[in-house]
């Protein structure tokens, strides 16, 4: 283990998004063992936050939550590749640190709380996981910009998994153009269709 | 039934479930029944209420704007958008701005829809023939709904402010969802909807949480914002006109209920792609669509399904196809078209 200030040094480079390959490997590992680190993480994120955001109050993360969601990762076993499965709290990161060797299928329905994916598809090149402790349930798609949009991504949100998958978006919104079952407002389901997330427009 | 806007079902579902509540309340306008409408195979006294709640409806969007504020929700997602509706004369006008996720303002005026993408800088300009006006829907008194949906009253309940009859829809075979639906019954406006699986399980409800009837809403300052593009990429969303035989596809063994409305090719950004064809169907409530397109080894990964709310989906490969089927149906509804569905060509 290298000494402390080192430690702090990682991840303060991680906070500000500067860490790849073996680096962002070792930060994450620093994270998981350290508990002084992962507060340097909390607290870099924390500061963070306050100077974007002067005179709100920010809620502290949730380190109860974490554990929850840490233990619900490790039941879902088949999602993603193992480096992924232990989160520090408030830790975003891009699983295209993942190896390629390292893709698996989507887990069937069978194992999600939620359906959303359904064996939808093996999980390609870059998965990202996102989550947010405070906001999820007001957010379908916790947000996450891949540098190289990738056909499917994996998101993990509060209230479970879902793969979005730019095509399949593009067929929902054509689908729902022509469709929508409700009756609402009469001719069609437009005002359905225009309130639903379109994660199309997050795409680009 | 030849093919046109599916909209003209859901409406006339909706007609159908509230021609139940009007039958139980005021049928004072019962008298004026058209003579000249098919009765088709639902029961005369049913049918005779279909046409009295289209003429009603269609007076009454004549007159009907407000403002409020809509929300849809499943699975623990909620999605929400302030809505400004306004209708003057035949034309109908609405903005829609999204309270969640990226913000997007929605303007449509009668079947043009222009999309705002204030993060990109981008405006989608599109013309939806599914979104018609009532004068169509008037001529054509299809009632086939009632072959597949029974509708029950349950009684009323307040929904954003205003009092509202409750009906169900409940489907009579296991290929469609039900749904359950509150009417305002002044002005014929549906201001909350849940779709509910075969167990009765809320799929996805979508609602008004918060309305104000005839609100200063006017329609020029609306359209004037919907023509303010300046400094937006302007996109146009191409779309051809076609027939599922002409591009080849035929579905041999037709779902129950489900009616081909219409067809359409979206010329790929990616030539190599093929132009995908969508299928559109209809039973009157519940769509689904089908679409296929030249199967790609790199991007069509596993057979799979799908559920996002009431919205299912599943994918198929036929030979050298892709198929996409999705609807607001049950799987097995979804499979049956993907199984049904054949190549002549």
């Amino acid at each position: 283990m290298k000494p402390k200030t080192q430690n702090l040094e990682l991840i303060s480079a991680l906070v500000d998004g500067q860490l790849v390959g073996e680096d962002f490997a070792l930060a994450l590992s620093v994270c998981d063992v350290d508990a002084e680190a992962r507060g340097r993480w909390e607290a870099y994120h924390l500061i963070g936050d306050v100077l974007r955001a002067p005179g709100s109050t920010v809620p502290a993360r949730d380190a109860g939550f974490v554990r929850r969601l840490n233990a619900r990762l490790a039941h879902e076993p088949a999602l993603v590749g193992a480096t992924l499965l232990t989160l520090a709290p408030g830790l975003m990161m891009p699983a295209g640190a993942a190896d390629e060797s390292q893709r698996r299928e989507a887990a069937n329905d069978s194992s999600l709380r939620w359906k959303l994916l359904a064996g939808f598809a093996s999980i390609t090149a870059v998965a990202a996981i996102a989550w947010n402790a405070g906001s999820g349930l007001l957010s379908p798609a916790p947000q996450l910009a891949l540098q190289e949009a990738p056909q499917q991504v994996l998101v993990v949100s509060e209230q479970g998994t879902m793969v979005r998958d730019a095509r399949m978006q593009e067929l929902l919104a054509a689908h729902k153009q022509f469709g929508g079952t409700s009756a609402l407002q009469g001719p069609s389901g437009f005002l359905r269709h225009a309130t639903f997330e379109t994660p199309q427009d997050e795409r680009r | 039934m030849s093919s046109g806007p599916d909209w003209r079902h859901v409406a006339a579902g909706c007609a159908l479930l509230v021609s139940h509540v009007l039958s139980a309340q005021t049928l004072a306008a019962g008298a004026s029944v058209q003579a000249g409408a098919p009765a088709a195979q639902a029961p005369a006294g049913e049918s005779k209420n279909i046409n009295d709640w289209l003429m009603r409806m269609h007076e009454a969007s004549g007159k009907r704007s407000y403002i409020g504020t809509f929300v849809v929700s499943y699975d623990g997602v909620m999605s929400s958008a302030k809505i400004w509706h306004v209708c003057e004369g035949a034309q109908q006008m609405e903005r829609v701005e999204t309270l969640t996720g990226a913000p997007r303002s929605i303007y449509r005026h009668n079947d043009q829809v222009v999309t705002f993408l204030p993060g990109q800088k981008v405006v989608r300009t599109e013309k939806r023939e599914s979104l018609g006006l009532f004068p169509e829907l008037l001529r054509s008194a299809d009632s086939r709904i009632a072959e597949f949906y029974k509708a029950k009253q349950e009684g009323s309940e307040r929904v954003a402010g205003v009092e509202a009859d409750i009906v169900a829809l409940i489907p009579k075979d296991a290929l469609r969802f039900g749904y359950r639906v509150w009417v305002e019954p002044k002005r014929g406006m549906v201001v909350k909807l849940q779709t509910l699986d075969g167990d009765g399980k809320v799929l996805e409800q979508a609602a008004f949480s918060e309305l104000q009837f005839d609100a200063p809403v006017k329609m020029d300052k609306l359209l004037q914002m919907m023509g303010k593009v300046e400094g937006y990429r302007i996109e146009k969303p191409e779309l051809v006109k076609t027939t599922a035989s002409a591009e080849g596809w035929v579905l041999k063994t037709p779902v129950a209920g489900f009616q081909p409305m219409s067809c359409y090719k979206r010329p790929s950004a990616v030539p190599s792609r093929g132009e995908p064809m969508q299928w559109v169907f209809s039973d009157g409530l519940a769509s689904v669509s089908v679409f296929a397109e030249p199967y790609d080894a790199e991007r069509h990964l596993k057979e799979s399904r799908m559920s996002m709310g009431a919205t299912q989906s599943l994918t198929r490969r036929l030979d050298a196809y892709w198929l996409t089927v999705m609807g607001e149906v049950p799987f097995a509804t979804l499979r049956h078209f993907a199984d049904g569905l054949e190549r002549r060509k």
